[in-house]
C-alpha cells in the first residue's frame, strides 16, 4: 500500500487578480517507509505541495490521500519541520515538544516519558529547560525535529529544514536525520534545494520545474551512493540531477558519465 | 548583570535628576526667578514635611490613588476584552473598529460636559473619565497585539490540532503580551494624568485639588511638592508594571 498518493493535483493562486499556477498536474506515490526528496529551484511549488499534504491548503483539482484516506485537514499522523524552527518562543525546548502531545491522548506520565525519549533522540536532553532564544540555530531545529516526531507520525514532512543552517551544522544534521528517520521507520518527504543533501538522504528523487510547478523527473538513488559522498556513484547521481536543474558540471560537459549513466 | 554594571547604570539614571536639582537650587539661590514662581528646593521640602506631618498629603494621595485604581481597573478590564474581541475577529473589527477609532479622537476633557449632565459631578464622573483614558490605549495596543500574532506560529497550532482554547492560551496570548503591557503602561500614565486634571477642575479632595488650591493661594511650594509626589508615584507604578511584564516575558532572553 502507498503511504501517500497524489493524483492529478492542480493549485492556482490569484495574485492581484492574475492567476499564478503554483502546481500543475502533480502525481506522486510514496511507499510506506520510503524516503523521498523533492529538489527544485525556489518558486516551483514545493512548499505549496507540502501544505496540501499537511491539510493546511486544498487542491483545486485532483486528490491527496494519506494512508488511503483523502486529506481533509491537519492530523497527528503527519509531522512537519519548517525551514525556520517555528518553536514557540515562550516555551522551553521540553515544553515545545510536549505541546505537540496536547491532542495525543497520552496521560501526563506517558507524555513526560515520550518528550524525554525524543529529546534524547535528537541529543538535547541537557537543554530540556532552555528557551529557544538560548539555542543555536542547529539546536533549535533539532527541537523542531523532536516536536515533529514525538507523536510518532507515519509521515514526516521536511520543508528545507536545514536550509538556514551553516554548512558544518547542516552536514552534521544530515547524518542525524538519516539515522533518526531510518531508526523510526517513518515515511519521509524532504524538500530541499541542496542536491547533495537529497542524494545523501533519499531513496528516490523527484525533480520539479517552475512556472507552472510540475514534476519533470523521478529517479531512484542507488543505496551505494549514500555510503560515500565522494564516491563515483554519488557524484554521478548528483551531477545528473544538477543537469536536470540546468546546472552543467564540468564532468557532465566532458561526457564522463555517458556510458555509466 | 555584574555589580559594577548595576552601579554604573544606577548612577547614569540618577545623574539627570541631580543635575536638574542643582540647576533648580542655583536659580532659586541667585534669584533669577521670583520666589512666588520658583521656591527653593529647601522650601518645597519643608512644605512636603509639613503636609506629611499633618496627614493632608497622605489623605490626598490615597484619594487620588483610589480613583486611579477604580478607573484604571475598569478601563483595563473593558479594554482587554474589547481589544481582544476586535483583534481576534475581523468581523467584529469591521463592525466596531471605525466607531471606536472615531470616538478615540475626541479629547478626553470634551467628554466632561456630556458626562456631567449624565452622571453629575461626583465620584462617578472621575472614575468614568479615568476609565476612558485607560480604555483607549489598552484597546489600541491589545487589538494590534492580537492581530500581529505571526501566522507561522498560528500554523504550528493548526498542525498540532490545537483547539481554540489552546490556540489562545499557548500562542495568541503569549505573543500579545508585549503589546498588552504597552497598552497597560500607556493606560496607567493616562489614568494618572486624568485624575489630576479632573481633580483640578472638579473636586474638593485629592492631589489635583491640592495643586489647584496651592496655585490659588500662590503657594507654589505646595504645587511643586505635589509635582514631586506625582512623579515618584507615577515612576513607581510604571516600574511595578515593567517588573510584572518581565516575569511574564522571562523567555525573552535579554542581554545580561
Ligand atoms: N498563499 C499564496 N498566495 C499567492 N501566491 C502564492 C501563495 N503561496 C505560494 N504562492 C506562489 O506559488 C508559487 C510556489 O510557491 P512555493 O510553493 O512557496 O514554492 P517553493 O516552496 O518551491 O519555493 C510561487 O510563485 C509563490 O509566489
Ligand atoms: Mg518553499
Amino acid at each position: 500500500m502507498f503511504a501517500l498518493e497524489i493524483t492529478g493535483v492542480d493549485r492556482t493562486f490569484h495574485v492581484a487578480g492574475k492567476p499564478v499556477p503554483a502546481l500543475r498536474d502533480i502525481s506522486l506515490s510514496i511507499r510506506e517507509g520510503e524516503f523521498v526528496a523533492i529538489v527544485g529551484g525556489s518558486g516551483c511549488g514545493k512548499s505549496t505541495l507540502l501544505r496540501l499534504i499537511l491539510g493546511l491548503d486544498r487542491p483545486d483539482r485532483g486528490e491527496v490521500r494519506v494512508g488511503g484516506q483523502p486529506v481533509r485537514g491537519p492530523g497527528l499522523d503527519r509531522g512537519i519541520v519548517f525551514q525556520e524552527h517555528r518553536l514557540l518562543p515562550w516555551l522551553t525546548a521540553e515544553t515545545n515538544v510536549a505541546a505537540a502531545l496536547r491532542r495525543s491522548g497520552l496521560d501526563s506520565a506517558q507524555r513526560r516519558q515520550r518528550v524525554a525519549e525524543y529529546l534524547d533522540l535528537v541529543g538535547l536532553t541537557a537543554f530540556a529547560k532552555a528557551w529557544p532564544a538560548q539555542l543555536s540555530g542547529g539546536m533549535a531545529q533539532r527541537v523542531a525535529i523532536a516536536r515533529a516526531l514525538v507523536n510518532r507520525p507515519r509521515f514526516l514532512l521536511l520543508d528545507e529544514p536545514l536550509g538556514a543552517l551553516d554548512a558544518l551544522t547542516r552536514l552534521r544534521l544530515q547524518a542525524e536525520l538519516a539515522r533518526i528517520v531510518r531508526h523510526g521507520g517513518t515515511t519521509a518527504l524532504l524538500v530541499t534545494h541542496d542536491v547533495d543533501e537529497a542524494v545523501f538522504l533519499a531513496d528516490r528523487l523527484v525533480v520539479m520545474q517552475p512556472h507552472p510547478g510540475r514534476i519533470s523527473d523521478v529517479l531512484t538513488v542507488d543505496p551505494a551512493a549514500r555510503r560515500d559522498r565522494s564516491s563515483a556513484v554519488f557524484l554521478r547521481v548528483r551531477d545528473k540531477v544538477l543537469g536536470m536543474l540546468g546546472v552543467e558540471t564540468e564532468a557532465v560537459r566532458a561526457g564522463a558519465y555517458e556510458t555509466a549513466a | 548583570m555584574t555589580i559594577r554594571r548595576a552601579v554604573s547604570r544606577a548612577i547614569a539614571g540618577i545623574a539627570m535628576p541631580l543635575l536638574l536639582l542643582a540647576a533648580w537650587s542655583l536659580i532659586a539661590r541667585e534669584g533669577w526667578l521670583p520666589d512666588q514662581i520658583l521656591p527653593a528646593p529647601g522650601v518645597v521640602l519643608a512644605t512636603l514635611k509639613e503636609f506629611i506631618a499633618s496627614g493632608d498629603l497622605q489623605d490626598a494621595t490615597l484619594i487620588s490613588l483610589e480613583r486611579v485604581a477604580k478607573g484604571f481597573a475598569a478601563g483595563a478590564v473593558a479594554g482587554l476584552g474589547f481589544g481582544a474581541a476586535i483583534g481576534l475577529s475581523p468581523r467584529l473589527n469591521r463592525l466596531f473598529g471605525p466607531t471606536f477609532l472615531g470616538l478615540a479622537q475626541v479629547p478626553l476633557l470634551a467628554w466632561m460636559p456630556v458626562l456631567i449632565l449624565l452622571v453629575g459631578i461626583d465620584e462617578g464622573l472621575k472614575v468614568i473619565l479615568i476609565g476612558i483614558a485607560t480604555f483607549i490605549p489598552v484597546v489600541l495596543n491589545v487589538a494590534q497585539g492580537f492581530r500581529d500574532v505571526p501566522p507561522a506560529l498560528r500554523e504550528v497550532g493548526a498542525v498540532l490540532l490545537f483547539d481554540p482554547w489552546s490556540m489562545l492560551t499557548q500562542i495568541v496570548l503569549p505573543a500579545a503580551v508585549p503589546s498588552i503591557f504597552t497598552g497597560l503602561r500607556e493606560g496607567l500614565a493616562n489614568a494618572w494624568q486624568t485624575v489630576i486634571a479632573v481633580e483640578v477642575f472638579a473636586s474638593s479632595e485629592g492631589l489635583g485639588y491640592l495643586m489647584a488650591w496651592g496655585r490659588q493661594l500662590f503657594q507654589l511650594d505646595l504645587v511643586l511638592a505635589v509635582v514631586v509626589v506625582l512623579g515618584v508615584i507615577g515612576f513607581a507604578l510604571n516600574w511595578g508594571l515593567a517588573r510584572l511584564e518581565r516575569r511574564l516575558d522571562r523567555w525573552q532572553v535579554r542581554p545580561a
